[in-house]
């Protein structure tokens, strides 16, 4: 896996390893839901994580962020716990984990993403507003900044969450199926924005569903099955074996070149 | 108004504006119920702490009752982590376990004090400026209010200091332990709050009302507004509001003071839920029968453009090439005839200029998926609504 052909579009590989996760195993109700899983992330990688309903994606970057707790294993970000390394991550949860009915307007919920470099009690300021305004202005949604966040659309809503992690200018990014439930034209505005972290130098995790998009949006991609099945360039393992592998029944894709 | 009144509707107002803060957060996390929960089974832990103290303002007293809200809270969540039962029928399991261990140990040890079952599930405000606060000998006001003033201060102070972190473990628990502001702690933190300020109202206001006051406040306030500043101001506000009319309806009807207190809370909801602009059944419906009408009317503009056909835009043919009633039809006709977008010459609709424009751009919000837009654009063309 280290002496990997770089491919064009990727930043020169720097070596790094972003994130490691060793042996790690979690469990809901004494059922593994991850098993041992072993994982190398290197920095500057826009990774796809894939795998059938149930595979234990979300579980996996709930376990990094320290949000689930394993029952074996451990995760490090750039070497260190990631407790030590919050500021480096930035974490995009699934749409329907949140009440969109909760009362507060798109600008609110990207300032949330300042809470973190904030810490307690701290009252975010002029500097977090500016910050926030400029992450919905890249994600396209500055005239809707002062909306309701119900009065958004499902792809409106995907673009502020979006826009709240990019304001925590963070070094590794994972997100939870960013593009569940968007139209076609949030899906490009949102790849575009992956492509620019990645060019940026960050690394970006994200759980994928849609198999026919990985070669064209991901340059790594990470097979999961409770166990973890493959990782490593998109060009030289997205084949119809792993995903034989992974999802258990034959699976033909074609990959484009 | 005796200075007795005064007290009694300080200290009312004050349990109001103590319970409205928690009740807020409790209500947008969607657990109102565990206001139930808690206001019926720290009643053990008041009865233990008066058996001990001998005095139902004790502080050790409002600790072991704040304890048992706690336990309360800790045993629903740990019954439901078993996956074998509901949270809704956990909360069913533990409040009532708890709250019958307290009504056995009134029955059976304190005949002869002064708590009593009633008392605790109802309250008794009237008595409240009769037990005083004298501090070296001077009279200082009613405990309670003092008790509750000391209550509502934390509340405030906790409510100032953690608004930023109640706020985003509220909105999203995953985001909060991922930035490393303990979603656990915000939560444990506002069930004791919750169970403090249960235990400062249930003099006041008793067990059962107790819930009035947190839950009713802040679920006519989040049909009022979309902000989280101005929900809190709002049900603050109906606390206090319904604290003092609920005062002074039960000094009209000589009755309860909790009572009256928690039936204005219920109008006050009532009449929110039916009148409130936006959220309200009354908008709602009337909202649901104008888009009904401006859907008909997109239709029909969009009928017209499609077919240049004489025939297909002749007034009488209409209810049959669109399949309408003729009330509805006639009433498509009408709102867009007040809007200028079609004219009738020769009983023959066609679209007007301004009528044209409006129903291309709504292709082309339809098309692109942006149907959201198609709302903002009746704003421009619109001079009648539906």
């Amino acid at each position: 896996m280290n002496n990997h052909s770089v491919d064009k579009e990727t930043p020169a590989s720097t070596g790094k390893i972003a994130v490691k996760v060793d042996d790690l195993t979690v469990a809901y109700n004494y059922k593994p839901v991850l098993w041992d899983i072993d994982l190398e992330i290197p920095e500057g990688v826009l990774m796809a994580i894939v795998g059938p309903n149930g595979a234990g994606k979300s579980t996996l970057i709930k376990s990094i962020l320290g949000i689930l707790k394993p029952i074996a294993g451990s995760v490090s970000i750039y070497g260190k716990p990631y407790e030590k390394q919050r500021q480096l991550v930035a974490y995009v949860p699934q749409k329907g984990s949140v009440d969109w009915d909760f009362p507060t307007t798109a600008l609110d919920v990207v300032m949330m993403g300042t809470y973190g470099s904030l810490g307690w009690i701290k009252r975010p300021g002029q500097k977090e507003k500016k910050a926030s305004l400029e992450a919905l202005e890249k994600v396209g949604m500055l005239s809707f900044k002062s909306r309701q966040i119900s009065q958004l659309s499902g792809g409106q809503q995907q673009r502020i969450f979006l826009a709240r992690a990019l304001v925590q200018n963070a070094s590794i990014y994972f997100m939870d199926e960013p593009f569940q439930g968007v139209d076609a034209s949030t899906e490009i505005a949102i790849i575009n924005i992956l492509k620019a972290l990645r060019k940026a130098g960050k690394t970006v995790i994200v759980v994928h569903h849609d198999l026919q998009t990985v070669p064209e949006y991901f340059d790594w991609v990470t097979f999961l099955n409770v166990k973890k099945i493959a990782t490593g360039p998109v060009k030289d393992i997205f084949n119809d074996d792993n995903l034989t592998k992974t999802y258990g029944i034959n699976y033909k894709v074609s990959i484009q070149e | 108004m005796s200075s007795a009144q005064l007290e009694i509707q300080l200290i009312a107002c004050i349990v109001a504006v103590a319970c409205a803060i928690p009740g807020t957060f409790l209500v947008l996390r969607k657990m109102a119920m565990i206001s139930d929960a808690i206001s019926h089974s720290i009643l053990p832990g008041i009865v233990v702490g008066f058996f001990i103290t001998q005095d139902l303002n004790s502080p050790l007293l409002i600790l072991l009752a704040a304890l048992t809200g706690i336990i309360t809270v800790v045993l629903v969540e740990y019954i439901q982590k078993t996956g074998l039962v509901k949270e809704d029928t956990a909360i069913g399991l533990v409040f009532p376990a708890l709250f019958s261990i307290g009504v056995i140990l009134i029955a059976k040890n304190a005949n002869d004090v002064h708590l009593d079952v009633d008392a605790v599930l109802l309250g008794e405000l009237a008595f409240a400026p009769f037990d005083r606060l004298f501090i070296n000998g001077t009279d200082v006001g009613p405990k309670s209010l003092w008790v509750v003033g000391t209550i509502l201060l934390i509340t405030i102070t906790l409510l100032i200091l953690f608004f930023k972190e109640l706020k985003i473990s509220t909105f999203d628990k995953g985001l909060a332990a991922s930035l490393g502001l303990s979603p656990a702690i915000i939560h444990y933190g506002l069930m004791s709050v919750a169970s403090v300020t249960t235990v400062g109202a249930f003099d006041a206001v008793g067990a059962i009302l107790v819930v009035a006051l947190m839950i009713a406040p802040a679920a006519a306030a989040y049909l009022l507004t979309t902000d989280l500043k101005k929900m809190l101001a709002l049900a603050i506000s109906f606390g206090i509001f319904s604290a003092i009319l609920g005062y002074w309806v039960a000094h009209w009807l000589d009755a309860s003071i909790a009572g009256s207190i928690t039936t204005v809370l219920g109008f006050v909801f009532l009449m929110v839920y039916l009148f409130a602009p936006l959220k309200g059944i009354i908008a709602v419906m009337y909202r649901e029968k104008q888009q009904r009408t401006e859907v008909s009317l997109l239709t029909f503009l969009l009928h017209l453009k499609n077919h240049d056909e004489v025939e297909e835009r002749h007034v009488n043919h209409l209810n049959e090439h669109i399949n309408w009633q003729k009330v509805r039809a006639k009433t498509v006709l009408d709102l867009a005839l007040k809007n200028n977008m079609i004219l009738i010459e020769n009983n023959v609709v066609s679209l007007t200029k301004k009528g044209n424009d409006f129903t291309s751009k709504a292709i082309d919000y339809i098309i692109t998926n942006e149907d959201a837009q198609i709302e903002d654009m009746k704003d421009d063309f619109f001079l009648f609504r539906g």
